[in-house]
């Protein structure tokens, strides 16, 4: 066998064990079966999907959608939005100070404030759920959806900052010195020449913090309290000791395509932050 | 607009890791004077400079512009404008808004912000390109945009950092032809910033040789050619052949140089006395065919024709020595030894010191 033959199995082998379980969960979500299976096909149907929009009499006469909370369901999506909502802004505002910070204060510190603007990225989401749960419970915030958005934002904020760092340290520095020079203060370059420069980067940092948001399960788990997110929510349904019910796996299948169309738009992004 | 004169009163440069660019210097620039500063990378123009321009502060003494003492004014604040030496035109904004940055800065209605930026891109016969991106337009336009941008703030002081350093020879060329011009159209002070002595005699009204953060001389272009003060100045302005040795006598401002091939006789700027360590230097062109006040023998090793010049190479006992004769089209050429001299009023005796590096010591680097 020669090494290029190896080389073609283990990308084959690569891609299956990346795509085989997204598509197998893709087949389940069409097949009338609970819970979800490819090999006892039941018959193709959309109700997991329809699940979502049809009347609550046909719900009430399926024996396994009956079981399931709709409105729930869709609160803790619409809390997952709401969350997402305050930390997109929230962490691309403290990201672009880091990352401003970082790339033109030129001091001995900045080595270690990298690491610490960097490390709530890299410790332990429950550490950081759990962290945001007892310091807000000391001044008297009760666990719920403002301190999973603190809890969030925390490391969140750590992906802007990266994207916009990258971007700052390709702008020559002689284009803001030349700004000043011509008698514009401080606040102007930074409206007029950094804020357009970094216009492309803090569109796809946008999207990769809202990814990051509702994708969430540790962090959030532990500062949720009484409240839910779409993610925790999903997690609770998946522990169901009877096997979830498909409808996951419809749910999952348009994450999928959402995730597909937000990575395509990352990247036509990317593609004209290059130029 | 009008140009004002700067001042540096004392001022040295430290940067933070210790090094010091720029040694202890007073230097005058006359309002509406263009006046470059000529050295190789590294002595220490651009930090100079940075420091007129407010982005660095001087370590010790000031800077003054007008007389008005610049400290504690940032690049903001100072009647100076910078043309830096990558240019930094702003990307994202076309060529007008690029050129009205500054009145922007001042809040200017954009209507006026137009047609000021109107004016100076015709001034810089760019009048049609204002909609266009920087990146649209070729080097030499490029480097207009940069001009007018600057002249746009109406500065008392334009300071140039080697701006044309990025252009082909011809566009270089035409390019010094326009900044003379447009200096001498508006009267500010330019200061210009150069490791080109082409650029430096061309334009300047005076020229500043500068070498490891020292200022080694400041004169017309003239002076600094026909009569250089110290051993780097002679050797990094034009050609020289150079003569290592000792003063042996000196008498009414001429000295007179033992050197390991022949006493010489030069004039004597620098006041040396006998017994000091001594460098002659004679420009290629100040050299002649045949007998005269400095003669020696040397053998012609080659002949390049130049065109109007006709340069001749000769050993001198392994040193070689470079004549530069008018081509009259009708020369004989030395074969084997030859007499060759010089004039005593066109070799200068300066004291021993360190030298510019000739190209060929550049590129062994």
């Amino acid at each position: 066998m020669t090494s290029h033959r190896i080389l073609t199995l283990y990308t084959w082998a690569f891609l299956a064990f990346m795509f085989a379980p997204l598509l197998l969960m893709i087949v389940a979500s069409f097949n009338d079966a609970s819970p979800p299976s490819v090999t006892d096909w039941q018959g193709l149907t959309f109700k997991w999907y329809e699940f979502f929009w049809m009347d609550t009499s046909t719900i009430r006469e399926d024996p396994v959608l009956r079981a399931l909370d709709r409105g729930r369901f869709g609160g803790c999506f619409g809390n997952s939005l709401y969350v997402a909502a305050w930390v997109v802004p929230l962490s691309l505002v403290l990201g672009l100070a880091g990352a401003v910070l970082l790339t033109r204060w030129r001091s001995r510190f900045n080595g270690v404030l990298w690491w610490v603007l960097l490390s709530p990225m890299l410790a332990p989401g429950v550490v950081l759920g759990i962290s945001a749960l007892v310091f807000w419970n000391r001044l008297g915030v009760d666990a719920g959806l403002f301190t999973i958005i603190a809890a969030q934002v925390t490391f969140i904020a750590a992906y802007p900052m990266l994207i916009l760092m990258a971007r700052l340290q390709r702008q020559p520095v002689e284009l803001e010195e030349a700004a000043l020079d011509l008698g514009a203060t401080p606040f102007r370059v930074f409206r007029r020449l950094t804020l357009p420069y970094l216009f492309p980067a803090l569109a796809s940092a946008a999207v990769i913090a809202f990814m990051a948001s509702m994708e969430n399960y540790n962090t959030t788990m532990f500062a949720k309290g009484g409240s839910c997110t779409f993610a925790t929510e999903i997690g609770a349904m998946a522990r169901n000791p009877n096997g979830h019910p498909p409808v996951i796996n419809a749910v999952g299948t348009v994450i999928i395509l959402i995730t597909v169309a937000a990575a395509t738009l990352h990247t036509v992004l990317a593609r004209r932050e290059m130029r | 607009m009008r140009g004002k004169d700067v001042t540096l009163d004392s001022v040295s440069i430290t940067y933070p890791d210790g090094f010091t660019a720029v040694q202890p210097t007073d230097l005058h620039v006359e309002a509406g004077e263009f006046f470059s500063i000529l050295g190789p990378s590294g002595c220490g123009k651009t930090t100079i400079l940075r420091a007129v321009s407010g982005f660095i502060a001087p370590s010790t003494g000031r800077v003054l512009i007008g007389g008005d003492d610049m400290v504690g004014k940032g690049p903001n604040q100072r009647p100076t404008a910078l043309i830096f030496q990558n240019l930094a035109l702003f990307p994202l904004m076309p060529v007008w808004e690029n050129v009205a940055f500054g009145l922007e800065a001042r809040g200017l209605s954009k209507r006026a912000r137009r047609a000021r930026a109107q004016e100076l891109l015709d001034l810089v016969a760019l009048g049609d390109q204002g909609d266009k991106r920087p990146g649209e337009l070729s080097g030499g336009q490029r480097q207009r945009v940069a001009i007018a941008r600057a002249l746009a703030v109406e500065p008392a002081v334009l300071l140039l950092d080697e701006p044309l350093s990025a252009l082909d020879l011809k566009l270089r060329q035409h390019m010094r032809a326009e900044l003379r011009a447009i200096q001498r159209q508006t009267g500010v002070t330019f200061i210009y910033i150069t490791h080109d002595q082409g650029e430096a005699l061309t334009m300047s009204d005076r020229v500043a040789v500068m070498n490891q953060g020292v200022i080694e001389q400041v004169g017309t272009a003239d002076e600094v050619y026909s009569a250089p003060t110290t051993a780097f100045a002679a050797s990094f302005v034009g050609e020289a052949n150079r003569f290592d040795g000792t003063v042996q006598g000196v008498s009414d401002g001429l000295a007179e140089i033992a050197t390991a091939r022949g006493v010489f006789r030069g004039r004597n700027p620098a006041g040396l006395a006998a017994g000091d360590g001594a460098m002659l230097f004679v420009r290629p062109e100040a050299m002649a065919l045949g007998a005269g006040e400095n003669t020696l023998s040397a053998r012609l090793m080659r002949r390049d024709l130049e065109g109007a010049f006709v340069n001749l190479f000769f050993d001198f006992g392994g040193q070689e020595l470079a004549v530069h004769v008018t081509n009259t089209g009708e020369a004989t050429w030395p074969d084997g030894d030859a007499d060759v001299s010089f004039g005593t009023a066109n070799a200068v005796i300066l004291p021993s010191g360190p030298l510019a590096r000739t190209g060929r010591e550049l590129a062994a680097q």
